[in-house]
């Protein structure tokens, strides 16, 4: 467990600049077993110190690999000569931001961190429950992960914090042959928010997830190829996470708005249909604590939730402290720091389209000829908003009922287009939170989303 | 203080004294130095410093690993012992193993010491020019940084290599904006040691953010059709990267047996023109690999030669896995592939219709090499011409299938610091559009 700091921000720092400081320790235990072979078992650790000072509107920032007390002062010294520097060179002349709230948060406990030998021995569990019953497989694949982000933060102006961010996953990636002997493979994800001893209790809770699995996969290898072209689809939930993350949330970053993102120009206009609304949630989310909660970002400002899109008209930008002067808006708490020796940058929390009133099988019986697709393993969006997801799993629709598998596809639209065409909303939100998002540092994230029954691109094989 | 080479013993007899009977240790030291511009604007000038101890030990084939970034003491005595803790649950695997006596070996790459106020002034002599000179361009983010890295490898069989390296790194990402319409974001950067020369004259930056002016206005394909595209040396680098050699001559789809090219050493992979050699001591590649992760010295080697597949990349692990030869180097990303004999001009002259394709947004291929995606940042080819920029285009194929149809290479190549390739043409490829 990090300290906590001896001196507050106010004590810490000079009156000229705004600045924070930050002790970070960052955790990793992954597990990976090969055919049985376990072919990564490590464990990692990163910790420092870092600083930065923001001077007539550019930042100085500096890092060490140390967390001692003795060392925040140097820290603070070198960051501060670093924004002297660049604010020397460029003169913007920017003035001071508003102060932030004061305050302190401090979360409860830290989380449990058990031996590799638990992740180990669970996974093998797994792996011998797989090779017993799953005999169809020509390739079975089982990664644990589980990190954990500690943070203590002192800042200036604004609320000081001790967070921590912990996650643990149990990943199975599944290869068999089609009837012409070509690999095709599925994975899915088990865990979430927490320690392995809270989310990882029975080896014998995973197997209903490897029976489906090995059930997806088998009907995939007798899919079919989908045809190529416009079609009427319902978007699986984590399909539409995948959207509200990748082809809307990172275009409404004010970071990208100010970099030529095709948001800049839309903002208060229609987007999508208005039967879309999507929110970037904090740390709760209908009624329930959000997949990876976010109480105060790194600059020091209290986490609320950011709403992007009302009723399908663009309403609000994600900002840090900076942009939100410049667009006139509040920072929301999106200025996120992966490590110790990374500076805060606008980040998603979890982003997520809100709910409908449709049920999903009315919205499958809906649709005469089209395609359901439940599964994604990849997924690109440019500034434009055009985007690019993989869909690993699907089925075809015929006469309002599911048909066959389909093989491995891709999608591709422009989301404030393709939005447009959305006419029904499922009832029910699928989170997910397993993966990192990647924008110069990479970032945890939670999103989700409802079914939606849309016209999309299909890409064909 | 204790210098790195000392503390890479000092563990090694910590981890044998643990009950190791061979072991690993990597040390290192590394600073940062870097200037950032967002939206146009510069916003922070940011230096790191940090260290990195990791620790691997064997014992009867069963191992562990730890890492951590301190060199205190106490955290290395609780790294060597979870590190043991880690050996103790894993189960024997012979087919585990570290590198032979070679000996001590010394390695410098690139230009470890940084001229900081020289490579700011260089980076704001870039934004101005590419604002000069492109005027439509807006930077959505520039990130300039000089990296020094000091590293120690040491193990239980008396290897010892010490390299100290470093060099710049110019990365960009901008789009191209006129009258309410813009282009799609596009990257690109490169490895330098190269201050005296201004940064917009190195690497291929300039075509790229020139070509990229032109992609304000696009014009969609109708209907679909199987031509040959000609791809980008950045684009090219991830394709052969990440898709070919990820999913057919390395890693897991070795060891599982799914690499469609499992039993394919020595035989036709590709067209007989195609040769693509993994270099990371070639002059071109500035930090390339110097040692393996098995305790080897990187040697170059030829991967695909005339179509012929020569090699796997392969450490000690895969190799005995997969029942092939080990690799004389593990990098899959120091790419070098020789010149072709004609221009780009003369290559894309050869074309009726096409695509010049500068960046790929796709999906993860299929263990097949089956592969669809979005062809961003584009040009249509007609009648053997650069033609319109073209938007909301997918192509797909087979990656297996498009180095058989690989048509040739330019003349020129770029080299970026970690690559040193051509433009490349391959046929065969389906285009779709609306």
């Amino acid at each position: 467990m990090l300290r906590e700091f001896s001196s507050t921000g106010r004590d810490l720092f000079g009156g000229d600049a705004d600045a924070e400081v930050r002790r970070q320790r960052n955790t990793v235990r992954t597990v990976a077993l090969v055919q049985g072979d376990l072919l990564q078992n490590e464990r990692s650790e990163t910790a420092g110190l870092s600083a930065r000072v923001i001077r007539g509107g550019v930042a100085g920032f500096a890092s060490v690999a140390d967390v001692s007390e003795e060392s925040v002062k140097a820290v603070l010294d070198e960051a501060h000569k670093n924004a002297l520097f660049l604010d020397g060179q460029v003169a913007l002349g920017k003035p001071r931001l508003p102060a932030a709230p004061r305050g302190s948060f401090r979360m409860a406990r830290e989380p449990g961190d058990p031996e590799q030998k638990k992740y180990v021995e669970f996974a093998r569990e797994v792996d011998a429950y797989i090779v017993k019953n799953c005999p169809k497989l020509v390739s079975r694949r089982l990664r644990f992960r589980a990190d954990c982000m500690e943070k203590v933060l002192t800042v200036s102006g604004g609320t000081d914090a001790h967070t921590y961010l912990p996650r643990c996953y149990l990943y199975l990636f599944f290869t068999a042959n089609t009837p012409d002997g070509v690999p095709v493979d599925l994975y899915s994800v088990v865990g979430g928010y927490g320690s392995f001893d809270t989310l990882f209790r029975d080896p014998e809770a995973i197997f209903p997830e490897v029976d489906l699995l090995y059930g997806k996969l088998l009907a995939k290898t007798e899919g079919i190829r989908p045809e190529a072209g416009e079609k009427t689809c319902i978007l699986g939930g984590s399909l539409t996470g995948m959207l509200a993350h990748e082809a809307v949330g990172h275009t409404v970053e004010a970071d990208l708005v100010l970099g030529g993102s095709v948001a800049g120009r839309m903002l208060g206009r229609v987007v999508a249909s208005p039967l879309v609304s999507l929110v970037d949630y904090a740390h709760a989310a209908f009624g329930k604590p959000a997949p990876l909660p976010v109480y105060v970002d790194d600059e020091g400002t209290p986490a609320v939730d950011a709403e992007i899109i009302r009723d399908g008209i663009l309403v609000g930008y994600l900002n840090n402290r900076d942009t939100a002067v410049r667009f006139g808006m509040k920072p929301q708490g999106n200025a996120r720091a992966y490590s110790f020796s990374d500076e805060p940058l606008i980040r998603m929390r979890n982003t997520a389209i809100l709910p409908g009133s449709s049920r999903l099988s009315d919205m499958i019986a809906s649709v005469e000829d089209g395609y359901y697709l439940t599964d994604t393993n990849n997924g690109q969006a440019d500034t434009t908003g055009e985007f690019m997801f993989g869909v690993s799993m699907g089925y075809e629709i015929k006469n309002g009922k599911l048909g066959r598998a389909l093989l491995d596809t891709t999608i591709s639209g422009v989301a404030f287009e393709m939005l447009k065409t959305v006419d029904m909303v499922s009832d029910t939100v699928t989170w997910s939170s397993s993966g990192f998002c990647g924008k110069k540092q990479p970032m945890p994230v939670g999103l989700g989303g409802p079914e939606l029954r849309c016209r999309l691109m299909m890409g064909g094989c | 203080m204790t210098s790195l080479k000392e503390l890479a013993k000092i563990c090694l007899e910590k981890l044998k004294a643990a009950g190791a009977d061979t072991a690993q240790v990597s040390l290192s030291l590394s600073e940062k130095r870097e200037f950032n511009i967002d939206g146009g604007e510069f916003s922070l000038f940011r230096t790191t410093f940090n260290r990195n101890l990791s620790l691997t030990a064997f014992r009867e084939t069963r191992t562990g690993r730890v890492t951590l970034n301190s060199f205190d003491p106490d955290a290395i005595e609780d790294a060597v012992a979870d590190c043991m803790r880690g050996v103790e649950s894993d189960k024997p695997d012979p087919a585990r193993g570290i590198a032979e006596k070679i000996g001590e070996r010394e390695f410098k790459s690139g230009e470890p010491e940084p001229d900081a106020e020289k490579f700011f002034f260089r980076t704001r002599e870039l934004k101005e020019a590419i604002e000069a000179r492109f005027p439509s361009i807006i930077m959505e983010q520039m990130i300039n940084s000089h990296n020094k890295t000091e590293r120690v490898y040491a193990d239980t069989n008396d290897n010892l290599y010490h390299s100290v390296s470093g060099c710049y790194e110019v990365s960009l990402m901008f789009s191209a904006h006129r009258d309410g319409k813009s282009s799609s974001f596009m990257g690109c950067g490169y490895d330098t040691v190269d201050l005296d020369t201004p940064l917009l004259e190195q690497g291929d930056i300039a075509r790229v953010i020139g070509d990229v002016e032109k992609q304000i206005d696009t014009v969609p394909v109708t209907g679909s059709f199987t031509g040959t595209v000609v791809i980008a040396p950045d684009c090219l680098g991830e394709f052969l990267s990440d898709s070919v050699i990820g999913n057919f001559a390395s890693g897991t789809s070795l060891i599982d047996g799914t690499s469609i090219w499992r039993d394919k050493l020595e035989k036709q992979v590709a067209s007989e023109n195609f040769t693509l050699s993994l270099s990371p001591r070639d002059p071109a590649i500035l930090l390339g690999q110097e040692y393996t992760g098995d305790g080897y010295p990187a040697e170059d080697f030829t991967l695909i030669e005339n179509g012929i597949l020569k090699s796997f990349v392969a450490g000690i692990y895969v190799s005995n896995k997969a029942g092939c030869p080990r690799s004389k180097n593990t990098s899959t990303y120091s790419l070098v592939m020789p010149a072709g004999d004609k221009t780009l001009d003369e290559l894309i002259a050869g074309i009726d219709d096409g695509l010049f394709v500068y960046r790929f947004s796709g999906g993860q291929p299929a263990n097949n090499g089956d592969f669809s995606g979005v062809a961003k940042n584009s040009f249509r080819i007609r009648n053997g011409k650069i033609a319109d920029a073209v938007s909301e285009t997918m192509i797909s194929g087979n990656l297996s299938e498009m180095l058989r149809h690989f048509e040739g290479a330019s003349s020129e190549r770029v080299n970026n610091g970690y690559f040193l390739l051509p433009f490349a043409a391959f046929s065969g490829v389906t285009v779709s559009g609306k």
